[in-house]
């Protein structure tokens, strides 16, 4: 003997009644949406008319993209080295690091501000790619041990991998950009490609693959030197105030 | 170890130069300059080590490195010597960008963003610059910062987070107090923060507001109070309904088939007809407690459950002229067995008739049943019994109105019966032995027919006195005995020695006790009158028979007659 509030026909009204209004309500929101031309989603086609069809970025913004993406890139590896230090080298130099040689010491690179600003535009480009095209196996070997080991969780070796992969992105950001720059006529014929023999493999001194450590180490030191790089290189393509 | 000569710290302003300081400890003949030195070696491609480029002059133990001897990503390693003995006291290594702490920022200040309406609260955006050794322009430095804040000459900071821009807001600050805001940086992805700018001081004066806190506290407090009535007003005028809604009301409880109006009635025979026909009491029922098919319950006048209600009842009954005097109650007593001679009263409807004790109560000469013991009720089981003045009586609840049974004293002529209390009180027994409700009992009856078992031991040596005139028995110009009418009135327990009855002490004579309120009746004579057992001239009114059991009685019974002696009655 129980209560109902409402009687079977009477619920049954209710909710034809609410299936009716839900249903008008979803027709209408169809409608509006299918009706509107200017409410429809849609993707927007390939720039091929030039400035009037769509919004072509400019060097500007391509640099400032490259330079966000070196940014994120240099901070990823400095919270792995971080994490690294905090687990596996509790002590350390309270002053500064212990010198490690990188398999990157061969490339010349320019080791100040001033020296930076004084290379040409090309070989300042071309250090940059050959920097991030160095990194390109010794991070994803990184990724791979990282991901076999079990000191690491998840995060940690999720982080390598992405940022291997941003380094991937990166290289092929800046070469879009020394494209640009070719065409736009900032940039000389004397950037020469990076031959594929460049890859060099991450060894240390004792002749043994490098540990994760060091690899790490020096990853966050050349992450820093392309995202300097980029900023002085930008600095020195578009003119800008204070520059 | 810093009672040696060590370096104390190296620090970068700008990542384009850097310092190094060191501490003589407490060496004191180092102290003088130039007894320390300081060398470097850049791990690049040089492996040899350098002096110091510069000892600066105005500030004491500083190597200060300038944009020429300063390389960024390259690892330093310095040495702390004295030269003169040759021993190297300390040792460091680093890479510039790891000890770089910026400046402090530059220009500080704060405006007003809003202040809350009550005027207690009030918002600021603080603003800085970020420090003019830092390359931002180009990026060379990528600065991020902290702003600090406290209330003045409080020891705790606030901190807020780390902040891209060279502004921030702070919310929440009470008007009338003094702030404290300070700020420094770090470079972003590195984790060296600079020193901390000047603080300066944020200080809003409370305004007394113009509009009052007053209407919206009214307003507010008038308007809860109107929900808050008209809430009450919709439940109160809605309240079957919500009552419903609620606590919706418990269903009865329903057997199939019983219809609870038959149990209010109190219409037994109904219910134990539909009972025995769905076959669930009966064989407990009846096997455990054949008396308790005979109860009749009378339930029906519970005006008249009171203590002379069996005696106007029965007076009533003889008034009303029924030939039978004996008047039967409510003779539609179901399932009982037809043990009985139709014509002889039974026990129970014999108990009826006995008159009721007024103003006793409890103490009724009722005998409750027995648990499990039941006396048979039984014709049958006359002849197990010996011939023993044993009367059990039939098994009573003891809530049934205690004037069931009454002693008939004296019978009119008319053929009415005059009832008269018992004589329970003048035997001294215990009655509270006898008042648990739930014992077997037998209440101590003057005759001593029937007998408790406590009771009659305390009555070793009582010898009550007799009432005298209030015979129980009242002797019948005794008439012819009929035939077979001799009924088997004394009921005959085959119970075990449980049962706390006891037989009085008979004399040789049959004769009852003299005050009886139960009596037997001999036989109904063809006018329909009771014959009844003649009265006792026992000179003890109280047996004090010991406790004898059942087996152990005279043979002679006390005013019980068996068919074979009847004939030794002389009429």
């Amino acid at each position: 003997m129980s209560l109902t509030l409402c009687s079977p026909t009477l619920c049954l009204y209710f909710s034809l009644s609410l299936g009716l209004s839900l249903w008008a309500v979803a027709v209408l929101l169809v409608a509006l949406l299918c009706l509107d031309p200017h409410s429809r989603v849609s993707s927007a086609p390939i720039c091929t008319h030039g400035p009037s069809g769509c919004h072509v970025p400019s060097l500007a913004d391509l640099f400032d993209r490259v330079i966000q993406h070196s940014a994120r890139m240099h901070s990823l590896s400095n919270d792995l080295h971080s994490e690294f230090e905090q687990y596996f080298l509790p002590s350390k130099n309270s002053i500064g690091k212990i010198y490690r040689k990188c398999h990157t010491s061969s490339i010349l690179t320019p080791n100040g501000k001033e020296n930076a600003q004084k290379l040409a535009r090309e070989e300042l480009t071309e250090v940059i790619l050959k920097l991030l095209m160095a990194w390109r196996d010794p991070l994803f070997q990184l990724h791979q041990s990282m991901a076999h080991q079990q000191d690491f969780n998840s995060f940690s070796s999720n982080k390598a991998l992405e940022m291997g992969d941003m380094t991937h992105e990166l290289r092929k950001g800046v070469e879009k950009v020394a494209e640009k720059m070719r065409v736009l006529g900032m940039l000389g014929n004397s950037v020469t490609g990076l031959s594929p023999a460049e890859t060099m493999l991450p060894i240390s001194d004792s002749g043994e693959a490098m540990s994760n450590y060091e690899l790490l180490y020096c990853f966050r030191r050349d992450s820093n030197k392309v995202q300097n790089y980029l900023k002085i290189l930008k600095c020195r393509i578009i003119p800008e105030h204070d520059c | 170890s810093f009672y040696r000569p060590h370096f104390t710290g190296c620090r970068s302003r700008e990542q384009e130069t850097f310092r190094c300081w060191w501490s003589a400890g407490i060496f004191q003949n180092l102290t003088e300059p130039g007894a320390l030195r300081v060398f470097y070696q850049t791990k690049n491609f040089l492996s040899e080590w350098q002096e110091c480029p510069d000892y600066t002059r105005t500030v004491k133990n500083e190597c200060y490195f300038n944009k020429t001897f300063t390389q960024i990503w390259t690892s330093y390693c310095i040495q702390l010597r004295s030269v003169r003995e040759n021993i190297t006291y300390d040792e460091a290594c680093f890479t510039v960008e790891n000890i770089v702490h910026p400046d402090p920022p530059i220009g500080l200040n704060w405006t007003l963003l809003n202040v809350s309406r009550s005027g207690l609260h009030f918002d600021v955006l603080v603003r800085w610059a970020p420090p003019p050794s830092a390359d931002v322009q180009m990026g060379w430095m990528s600065l991020v910062y902290q702003v600090q804040y406290r209330v003045r000459n409080n020891s705790h900071w606030e901190m807020l987070d780390l902040e891209s821009g060279t502004q921030q807001s702070i919310y929440g600050l009470h008007t009338d107090k003094e702030y404290e805001v300070r700020v420094r940086c770090k470079m972003s992805a590195f984790d060296n923060f600079g020193e901390f700018s000047d603080s300066i001081i944020v200080h809003v004066a409370q305004i007394p507001s113009k509009e009052s806190t007053f209407p919206t506290t009214l307003v507010l407090i008038f308007g809860v109070i109107g929900v808050v009535i008209l809430l009450v007003l919709l439940i109160f005028s809605q309240q079957q309904r919500l009552m419903v809604i609620f606590l919706p009301p418990i269903p009865a409880p329903k057997i199939k088939g019983i219809d609870p109006e038959l149990l209010k009635n109190g219409k037994l025979d109904q219910l134990n007809s539909l009972l025995s026909s769905q076959d669930m009491y009966k064989p407990d029922f009846y096997h455990e407690d054949p008396w308790v098919e005979f109860i009749q319950l009378d339930l029906d006048d519970p005006a008249e459950k009171n203590e002379s209600s069996d005696t106007q009842h029965l007076l009533g009954v003889s008034r009303s002229g029924s030939s039978h005097v004996l008047n039967f109650k409510s003779d539609d007593d179901s399932g009982r067995a037809s043990c009985y001679d139709p014509e002889i009263p039974n026990p129970e409807d014999l108990a009826s008739l006995l008159p009721g004790h007024s103003g006793r109560g409890d103490n009724h000469p009722l005998v409750s049943r027995s648990s499990s013991s039941i006396p048979d009720l039984g014709v049958q089981q006359t002849s197990e019994v010996e011939e023993t003045p044993i009367q059990t009586q039939p098994a009573v609840p003891s809530w049934v109105n205690m004037d069931f049974y009454a002693q008939v004293s004296d019978f009119t002529p008319a053929g009415g019966v005059v009832l008269s209390p018992g004589q329970l009180n003048s035997c001294p027994e215990k009655k509270k032995e006898e008042e648990n409700e739930k014992k077997i009992q037998f209440q101590l009856v003057s005759d001593g027919a029937y007998t408790s078992e406590n009771t009659a031991r305390q009555l070793s040596a009582s010898v009550p006195p007799s009432p005298g005139p209030e015979q129980g028995y009242q002797t019948f110009p005794t008439q012819a005995v009929e035939g077979n009418l001799w009924n088997g009135e004394y009921l005959v327990s085959t119970s075990d020695s449980q049962t706390p009855y006891l037989l009085p002490e008979a004399p040789p004579a049959p004769i009852l006790p003299p005050v009886s309120d139960y009596t037997v009746v001999q036989e109904v004579d063809a006018q329909h009158s009771l014959l009844l057992n003649p009265p006792s001239s026992q000179p003890a009114i109280c047996p004090h028979s010991p406790n004898k059991h059942l087996p152990a009685m005279p043979t002679m019974p006390m005013g019980y007659l068996t068919p074979d002696l009847l004939g030794n009655l002389t009429p």
